[in-house]
């Protein structure tokens, strides 16, 4: 199998920009639901084809899959991926508050998503002096054939690609929320560009 | 002044951004350790003076390390660098004793503007 050989220093790298951006989303997660967010060490891993649709059947129970592409230049680009597990699609609507006629809880969804992907891109391409564009998020079912056949429609090819998992985890009210990154092999070529230059500037 | 300091932080690039960003006028004598215990082991052995401390990290975190030091009686000024900026979370760790909150990535003029209201510089 081929690789994508992040080097130890490359990995240590993309590991801290990530915990920031995702400090600073969960932060903004945490405001906007009035409530405190714990925050794990984000996994990075490399899948291949398969194994990226295996990882996805770990996540066949979830209820709603919010996926949002990502472009910045230098060809960095990807699909984040935001997966909520079922019962608690409805906390979600009581947490956020709104009244139900006002917004379906699909949409309430869609916003949500919409705010973590956004500010956690932001904040990491503002650290490799990029800048991302987004598509528009856009609500999956929930069965695993339809993540993979919606990310199969993506141009990308997902021979390799990185895998990045982040968990948000709302301790008031027992409710999950996992963003899943990945970034085809094409755009880490880029990425492994961006991070030996930090490496080599810190 | 000869400061003994511990930079715990699981990233080793976090670790030499802090280490970069300390002022050559506290000619201190730096250690590093890349997780909690880690840390902890160390600062039960022997002197330390000032802490910097990352909070999520594995084996032990930051705010498990704050509680050791306080369960423990160890004093130490502690300056905690995260990236988990959440304002439950900055006054918890400053409840539990920190001297500071700094947020990551860790800016130099933060930093020696903390060392110094702390008197170490």
């Amino acid at each position: 199998m081929s690789t994508l050989n992040l080097s130890e220093d490359q990995q240590d790298c993309l590991q801290e920009l990530i915990n920031v951006a995702m400090g600073q989303a969960s932060d903004q997660l945490a405001r906007y639901l009035d409530t405190f967010i714990h925050l794990k060490v984000p996994s990075i891993e490399q899948v291949d084809a398969g194994s990226l649709s295996d990882s996805l059947n770990d996540e066949k129970m979830a209820v709603a899959v919010v996926s949002q592409g990502f472009f910045g230049y230098e060809g960095i680009r990807g699909e984040a991926l935001l997966i909520y597990q079922p019962k608690d699609s409805d906390r979600l609507g009581d947490l956020l508050g709104y009244e139900p006629e006002e917004l379906s809880v699909e949409e309430q969804i869609i916003d949500l998503s919409s705010i973590l992907t956004t500010t956690f891109l932001n904040v990491f391409a503002g650290q490799i002096d990029n800048q991302m564009s987004y598509s528009a998020p856009r609500l999956l079912s929930s069965t695993k054939s339809l993540v993979s056949e919606h990310l199969h429609q993506l141009s990308f090819n997902w021979d390799l690609a990185l895998k990045v998992k982040i968990t948000y985890q709302v301790t008031d009210y027992s409710f999950n929320c996992d963003m899943i990154l990945l970034i085809p092999e094409s755009a880490i070529i880029n990425i492994k560009t961006v991070l030996d230059r930090i490496v080599d500037e810190t | 002044m000869n400061l003994s300091v511990l930079v715990c932080d699981d990233s080793n690039l976090a670790r030499k951004q802090v280490l970069r960003c300390l002022p050559e006028q506290l000619s201190a004598k730096t250690q590093i350790a890349t997780n909690g215990e880690e840390a902890l082991e160390i600062l039960r052995s022997q002197k330390v003076d000032i802490l910097f401390l990352d909070l999520t990290m594995p084996v032990l975190d930051g705010v498990g390390v704050l509680q050791a030091l306080k369960d423990e009686n160890i004093n130490i000024a502690v300056f905690v660098i995260s990236a988990d900026i959440q304002p439950e979370m900055q006054s918890k760790v400053l409840e539990l004793g920190a001297k500071a909150f700094l947020r990551k990535p860790v800016k130099t003029e933060v930093l020696n503007e903390q060392l110094t209201k702390h008197g170490f510089l």
